[in-house]
């Protein structure tokens, strides 16, 4: 396998060209990435291109950016929080609403909406089951949803600071404890960040390992969110019988590393992970076994009257305003985004990727169960292919740190996942991860927008984000 | 007459028939279920996934008594998972405080244990125990649903030694 094109540029403008020299690369096809405050106090965005990146970088002055949001929809919730992290103010994001912070009053926050009967519906920070903290604003009349307005970060632990001054084998910890769902992207995504500081080559059996632990995990939260939906749905037989399935999926995971997670098994510069013939054989078949037995339970569960007539139409997300907010991951690709890392080569091991897709991309809730269920069957044909060899222990060769942050791209269970790492001779001067569930947030909150307020649980659970991978 | 005719008020009407219950012969017995009210005050979700596993098909802890309740003022058990944020802080406490007596606190997680790894000390208060009177500890990062299983087992016995305990 050919070592993928890595292009890195790095491009330090004044802060009256940063506007201008982000929309002409989004003009030219690239796609945004990232925005985040480095340690030398500048502002630095990442465009993506295939498995290449961009980095624009620029000192506000006077603490003052233009906003790009007008280009790139996707950066509303990177420029509020970079706002209020360091009170850089971006020209033309009107009202720059607070994301991180939590002010009191509830004016100073929540988006003023009136008209006969409107009123207000707060749930949370604590949800009525066994869910993650956040608090969802609701504008509604009667059951109808105007708007709905997030506030996260209640699970707010400052890992990005404890990263500051870390190494990089404890910044990749720290970012696997970010989420336990995305452990393994997470802390994938920080090695190869730092790998592609130093120009990082891994060899067949670091992206074999990685890539086995990548489809792993996104076969056990694919199982789980679909579960989750049946949930949503008031199904009991189907959130039942998919817990099981997750349940033999979490298995797997802990007979072959230990862990129901798969934590620490990423390292930075290398992989551990070693698996003789007849456990990879024995394995294998347990995956497969798993991945048709999902599939003739997706049939029946999925063909059914009554699902099918809860599911169709409920959480419209077009694909025009999946596109603007930059919705990734199964959430986009239901709206016919067909955004998939996995596709750019990248550093892993998918030859001859192609991503799964839907005849007919709807972008309701129904569409976002498909494409999990398909991409269960293509995911686990992955894991067959990985360990019908044996995997062994691998290294990732690095030379001289280069100049600029290192980046990397993942396809996570939810979306692609961002990963930007500023080495410092032996540790990390920053780190800032931007998870799929990061960049699909906005997108849930706009597929709420025109449906019911009962229905909100079932398209919550259809995009299935994590709060903490978002709160970090 | 009844005796609580005259007086206004449900509260009176409960306290009266509760004080009828106890007239008769019948043993008064300790709770055989246990409501439990989860509040995530900061996990990284490992403690929610494993959680969620054990009131599934394969654990199945509901066929033991136990449950998980929507409202705190349901509960017997406060389930906390994480170190406890500064932003999650009083929702916590506003929760606990919701709770009837007796009431019990447990600990899900090396997090919530004070002994996970954490971020920013000026994120969080650290665990639990700090604000709260911890009685039932499940260590683990996360704790396998066999684990919470054993030690919410063990917390129903709690309850109900709680419950036979006098009250001050």
């Amino acid at each position: 396998m050919t070592v993928p094109d890595q292009q890195r540029e790095l491009l330090d403008v004044s802060a009256d060209r940063w506007h201008e020299r982000i929309a002409d690369l989004l003009a030219g096809g690239m796609r945004f990435l990232t925005l985040w405050s480095d340690p030398a106090e500048r502002v630095a965005c990442a465009l993506g291109s295939g498995y290449g990146t961009t980095v624009v970088r620029s000192t506000p002055a006077p603490g003052e950016l233009q906003s790009i949001v007008d280009v790139a929809g996707a950066a509303a919730w990177d420029e509020r929080e970079i706002h209020d992290r360091t009170g850089v103010q971006f020209a033309g994001h009107v009202p720059l609403r607070p994301l991180v912070a939590h002010p009191a009053a509830t004016a100073d926050w929540v988006t003023p909406v009136s008209g006969d009967d409107v009123h207000q519906v707060a749930v949370g920070p604590i949800h009525a089951g066994v869910v993650e903290s956040g608090h969802f604003r609701f504008h509604v009349v009667g059951e109808r949803i105007l708007h709905l307005d997030l506030r996260l970060f209640y699970k707010h632990r400052g890992l990005e600071a404890a990263a500051a001054g870390a190494t990089p084998d404890l910044a990749a910890r720290l970012a696997q404890r970010a989420c336990a769902a995305c452990a393994v992207t997470n802390s994938v995504a920080v090695a190869q960040a730092y790998e592609s500081a130093h120009a990082g080559v891994p060899d067949a059996a670091v992206r074999r390992a990685r890539t086995l632990l990548l489809e792993l995990e996104r076969l056990y939260n694919h199982l789980n969110d679909i579960g989750a939906i049946c949930s949503g749905i008031g199904l009991a037989t189907g959130s039942m019988a998919f817990a099981e399935l997750k349940e033999r999926a979490q298995r797997v995971n802990a007979e072959l590393t230990g862990h129901r997670f798969l934590f620490d098994t990423i390292a930075v510069g290398s992989s551990d992970l070693d698996i003789d013939a007849s456990t990879a054989a024995h394995l294998r078949a347990r995956v497969a076994a798993i991945g048709a037995e999902a599939a003739l339970l997706w049939a029946d569960v999925g063909a059914n009257r009554s699902v099918r007539a809860r599911i169709r139409g409920a959480g419209i997300l077009v694909r025009d305003e999946a596109l603007r907010l930059g919705a990734c991951g199964p959430a986009g690709r239901a709206s016919g985004v067909n955004d998939d890392a996995r596709a750019d080569g990248g550093l892993l091991w998918y030859p001859g990727f192609v991503g799964a897709t839907l005849n007919d991309p709807s972008g309701d809730v129904a569409a976002r169960i498909e494409i999990r269920a398909r991409e269960i069957t293509a995911c686990c044909a992955i894991i067959e292919d990985v360990l019908s060899d044996p995997v062994r222990p691998g290294r990732v060769t690095l030379s001289g740190p280069a100049a600029g942050p290192g980046i990397a791209q993942l396809e996570s269970p939810r979306g692609r996942t961002v990963a930007v790492v500023e080495p410092d001779r032996a540790v990390i001067a920053g780190l800032h991860l931007r998870t799929g569930s990061y960049a699909n947030w906005p997108a849930l909150a706009a597929a709420c927008t025109g449906a019911i307020l009962p229905d909100f649980p079932l398209i919550n659970k259809s995009f299935e984000l994590c709060y903490a991978c978002v709160d970090r | 007459m009844p005796a609580w005719t005259g007086r206004p008020g449900v509260f009176v009407l409960l306290r009266h028939l509760a004080a009828l219950r106890r007239s008769t012969d019948l043993a008064r017995g300790a709770p055989r279920s246990v409501a439990i009210r989860h509040v995530d005050a900061g996990s990284c979700n490992g403690c929610e996934h494993e959680l969620g596993a054990t009131l599934g098909p394969i654990y199945d802890l509901q066929r033991f008594g136990l449950s998980i309740t929507a409202s705190p003022r349901h509960a017997d058990i406060l389930l906390v998972t994480g170190p406890v944020t500064t932003r999650m802080r009083d929702a916590l406490l506003v929760a606990y405080s919701a709770m009837p007596e007796p009431r019990l606190v447990a600990a899900l997680g090396n997090c919530a244990l004070g002994c996970g790894l954490l971020g920013d000390p000026a994120e969080m208060i650290g665990s639990v125990e700090a604000i709260l009177p911890v009685a039932v500890r499940v260590p683990g990062c996360p704790p396998t649903p066999d684990e919470i299983a054993r030690h919410l087992l063990a917390g129903l016995e709690e309850v109900r030694a709680a419950h036979v305990r006098p009250t001050s």
